[in-house]
């Protein structure tokens, strides 16, 4: 081969950043090593109230009525969130929205999020151990056919790095308190959602840049036809048959919009958690929140399944996003209409024999 | 003394030696090696040709802009990123002022900050990425290669995680990734920041002397 | 072991220069655009960056600064192998004709071709020079001339010329003041262009004559990788120059082998030269210039063709530019032209091996594009490589421009 100078370097590659990666989880872990105290340091408009404040007045609520403090403390617009942020005298400090949103995200948002992305898991298992690794019919022709260009397979992936860790910091935020603070403790969760929340706010806007990037590169080929119609009947021929489709199957263009519309609701959604002052009603951002942290789990959901798909689950489909090139008989199989459209000849009959 | 003094402190201290040490070294050994003087007539200068060369390649040729508009943009992107991170970042200038040079300089606002890193970050996920995904990067590239950029990427992120300064634990990864990375520089593809000066000069001034303006 | 030889070569060769182009790639592949072989196959093992990876291996084993490092911690990489090395034959002969586009595409500015040579000094060594390339520098060493042309058989040319084209040719002549060379392919195959070049300096009045000690201006050294054929070729000119006391040497429209002369010559020497070099056009640029040579304009479209030993590696782009724009009325540049002109693809010794036929026909097609995009009738050409190029190239495609050299031009037009 005339690349054998290269190889032996390129293998390494995984273990060293399988090791980086290992490194920084250790190296965040080890907050939880020193006290609490000790590992966080207050931010610099802090009030210590150990000192200098001695006791307040003996009675604080002067002449007022029990009710009437608590009909104060609740005055005012309970859902403006200008009245709350700039702490007007007018404003309220208890919500009974704020109260729904949080019972909501508590007993069944953080309860129940991480059971999507896992079912998907256990099933996809399933699957692969029933049905097994979908091989091309014949084997690999060993003639190719180019299927993305560079920049299609550069914006995939770098929506995919991107994607990976506001993923990951995202589900942090989210789970950390139910997954996290009862197994490696509070301090371990404090610094991990202290660093994930700092990750997911500067990636986010990288999100918006790759969504639209991705969309200008693919939209092309990815509308729905009829023949769409046939794949949803044969239940995209995971389960036996044959199915037709263009450069884009159902299952490839739904998972496109999936990505579009739902990223357009997690962009929209996200700038408004980003800028809070940019809305007055507090209610747009519970709703903002418990969208998000919805459309979060989907697109993780779906995304476990596309990777099974482009990975382990079928032969032959890695190549289209890492080389460009697809084999013929890969085309030939899942692209059939595709393939016909490129080279011209017919997908079913064999070459030579007419 | 706990981990962070010891990885801001003497941990530093040496990573920052070894990078000194190390980057000099190598770059004396490279001109060390030496060469034969061009014997031939000149037609041109070989220092203008040099000086020519060494800043006609920060900007690609007309011919090969669209070849090399991708690497122009994200390389850019990352690079500038990078020095105006490492140089204007509140929390670097405070560091440098207390442990190094006793003086520092004005900073940029946090949103220009945090602008900065997304390009920075962009372009250099790009440069990754495409390595990868482009044949003739594929098929080039060597584990240094993917070392030197997953290092760099991970001395910004750790240090975009600390951003909200409140945690030890944070503030001493990040010091960790960039001692190591300090350590990593001298030996690895990192030099480029230095070799590339060296290249165009040599070029520039064997053709600057032919009178070839390349 | 034999590969060993090259190992060593490769090291020893390895100067501040190289190591520095070595240690500042950062692996970024922008060279392959600017590649013809590269661009006409979409092969990314064409990309000029493969061609040195040997060489930085043998670099990092043992002469990079860090090497000791490496050895130490057991990390050194491991010596090329000698099948290695000739996996990398195609790529450092077949696919370059060094003709040191890359190094404009790149960002650090690396001169790949100069790395090239450095390999083929490498695989010279061990044997792994194609064929055709080594049976030519042998002809060249032995004989005088690649192709046989022997000092015997250079006066029956010679004469043979002199007759069919009505010109003096002057050889050895004592004490003339510009010893002309020319290459063997005009000597054999192109030999108007040789008495064009006679008929032009008798009629300007040049005291100039060949020399039967140096006569040959092409250098198959450079292209095989031996550098002690490079250095009997250059060798063999300056002691005619010597002997003879010229105080010009003129190369003849051979781009190699004017750089031969030009700029290698000294330093294969080791001294520098008592006599200037030019290349012809240069000098037929300077008659101009001074008025001793005046032209008719053609009205004719035509392009230039710039020789990459030439041009990009020798710094001669404004002299032919003056001459076109007297010799024809409508002279076209081609885009990219100049300094970023495409190659012919049949430099470096390329359009001789046969293995690199396909490969250099189908890189012909950017030319041919190149040149049709201009809308001229023609293209002009001052380097014999060059032309034979465009000739074989022309004929595989039935490809309809006219392909001119300067010389004969300058001949026809010249009014005295």
């Amino acid at each position: 081969m005339q690349n054998t100078l290269l190889t032996s370097a390129r293998t390494s590659v995984g273990k060293l950043g399988t090791g980086l990666a290992l490194l920084l989880v250790l190296l965040m872990l080890f907050g939880a090593t020193e006290t609490y105290a000790q590992s966080v340091r207050a931010p610099g408009n802090a009030v210590n109230l150990d000192d200098g404040i001695e006791d307040g007045p003996s009675n604080a609520l002067g002449d007022d009525s029990q009710s009437d403090f608590w009909r104060n403390f609740r005055g005012g617009d309970p859902n403006d969130i200008k009245q709350m942020l700039e702490a007007r005298p007018e404003g309220a400090v208890l919500t009974t929205t704020g109260q729904h949103w949080r019972e909501l995200r508590e007993n069944y948002i953080r309860k129940y999020a991480g059971w999507f992305p896992l079912g998907v898991i256990a099933l996809l298992l399933l699957y692969h151990l029933i049905k097994g690794k979908m091989r091309i019919k014949g084997g690999f022709s060993g003639k190719t056919l180019p299927r993305f260009n560079i920049n299609q397979r550069v914006s995939h992936w770098f929506m995919a790095s991107v994607f990976t860790i506001l993923g990951v910091t995202g589900l942090i935020i989210l789970l950390g308190r139910p997954l996290i603070a009862p197994y490696l403790g509070k301090e371990v969760n404090s610094v991990l959602t202290s660093a994930s929340m700092q990750g997911h706010n500067l990636f986010g806007p990288l999100f918006i840049v790759a969504l639209v990037w991705m969309f200008i590169k693919f939209v092309r080929g990815n509308f729905f036809q009829w023949v769409d119609l046939k794949w949803i009947f044969k239940l995209g021929g995971f389960f036996g048959g044959h199915v037709s489709s263009s450069q884009f199957n159902f299952g490839e263009k739904s998972w496109f919009w999936l990505v579009i519309l739902v990223g357009i609701v997690m962009s929209g959604t996200g700038i408004l958690l980003l800028f809070p002052w940019l809305v007055d009603d507090l209610r747009w951002l519970q709703l903002s929140t418990i969208l998000h942290a919805g459309g979060a789990i989907l697109l993780i959901s779906v995304l476990f399944g596309h990777i099974y798909v482009g990975t382990a689950g079928m032969e032959g489909s890695i190549d289209s996003m890492l080389k460009g090139e697809v084999d013929e008989n890969w085309a030939k199989e899942h692209h059939d209409l595709w393939y016909e459209e490129v080279t011209g000849k017919s997908a079913t009959e064999e070459e030579g024999t007419s | 003394m706990t981990f962070l003094q010891f990885v801001e402190g003497p941990l530093f201290y040496v990573a920052a030696a070894i990078f000194v040490v190390g980057v000099v070294y190598r770059l004396i050994g490279i001109l060390r090696l030496g060469g034969e003087r061009d014997l031939a007539r000149p037609n041109g200068s070989a220092t203008g040709g040099a000086i020519l060369t060494v800043l006609r390649h920060f900007v690609p040729r007309r011919t090969f802009w669209r070849g090399s508009s991708f690497h122009f943009v994200a390389g850019y992107a990352f690079h500038l990123g990078l020095f105006v991170l490492l140089l204007l970042a509140a929390p670097h200038v405070a560091f440098l002022q207390e442990r190094v040079l006793g003086f520092g300089w004005p900073v940029l606002p946090h949103w220009a900050f945090i602008l900065t890193a997304e390009v920075a970050f962009a372009g250099l996920i790009m440069l990754w990425v495409r390595r990868f995904v482009d044949p003739v990067q594929k098929l080039i590239s060597t584990s240094g290669d993917y070392a030197a950029t997953i290092l760099t990427f991970l001395v910004m992120l750790t240090g975009c995680l600390a951003l909200q300064e409140s945690h030890v634990a944070l503030r001493a990864t990040h010091m960790v990734f960039v001692d190591i990375w300090l350590i990593y520089f001298p030996f690895s593809r990192l030099i480029h920041t230095f070799t590339f000066f060296f290249s165009r000069a040599q070029t520039g001034a064997t053709y600057g002397r032919r009178g070839a303006k390349l | 072991m034999t590969v060993q030889k090259a190992i060593d070569k490769f090291v020893e060769k390895t100067g501040a220069k190289v190591a520095s182009y070595l240690d500042a790639c950062v692996r970024c592949g922008l060279c392959a655009q600017a590649c013809q072989y590269h661009e006409a196959t979409g092969d990314p093992r064409h990309a000029p960056v493969m061609k040195f990876q040997p060489l930085q291996q043998a670099y990092q084993a043992s002469k990079d600064p860090l090497s000791p490092l490496w050895r130490m911690i057991g990390r050194a990489p491991k010596k090329v192998t000698e099948e290695e090395l000739s996996d990398w034959q195609d790529l450092i002969y077949d696919s370059c004709s060094m003709c040191g586009r890359c190094t404009l595409a790149c960002p650090m500015g690396i001169d790949i071709a100069s790395l090239v040579w450095v390999m083929r000094e490498g695989m010279s060594e061990v044997g792994l020079v194609p064929p055709e390339i080594t049976k030519m520098a042998h002809a060249a060493r032995d004989t005088g001339s690649p192709i046989g042309v022997t000092a015997k058989k250079l006066r029956k040319i010679l004469d043979d010329v002199e007759k069919k084209y009505d010109v003096k040719m002057h050889l050895d002549k004592p004490h003339a003041e510009v010893l002309l060379l020319d290459s063997s392919l005009d000597y054999e195959a192109y030999q108007p262009t040789l008495a064009a070049m006679a008929k032009i300096l008798d009629r300007l009045g040049i005291d100039w004559s060949f020399s039967s000690k140096g006569y040959e201006a092409s250098n198959l050294g450079l292209f095989s990788g031996e550098e002690s054929i490079a250095r009997t070729m250059v060798e063999r000119i300056t002691e005619a120059a010597e002997d003879m006391g010229a105080k010009t040497v003129l190369a003849p429209e051979c781009g190699h082998g004017y750089g031969s002369i030009r700029w290698e010559a000294p330093n294969l020497l080791g001294r520098e030269l008592p006599f200037e070099v030019l290349h012809i056009v240069e000098f037929l640029a300077r008659m101009h210039k001074e008025g001793r040579l005046k032209l008719k304009p053609e009205s004719r479209a035509l392009t230039y063709h710039d020789p990459c030993k030439l041009g990009r590696r020798g710094g001669v782009f404004e002299e032919p530019r003056e001459m076109m724009r007297d010799l024809v009325t409508d002279y076209r540049e081609m885009k990219p032209g100049g300094v970023t002109n495409w190659c012919c693809g049949g430099g470096g010794g390329v359009v001789v091996i046969e293995s690199a036929r396909k490969l250099q026909l189908e890189s012909f097609k950017i030319k041919m594009d190149q040149v049709e995009k201009t809308g001229a009738e023609g293209v002009v050409m001052s380097c014999a490589f060059c032309h034979m190029t465009f000739d074989k190239s022309s004929e595989h495609f039935k490809w309809d421009k006219k392909i001119e050299d300067m010389v004969q031009m300058v001949e026809r037009q010249m009014i005295d």
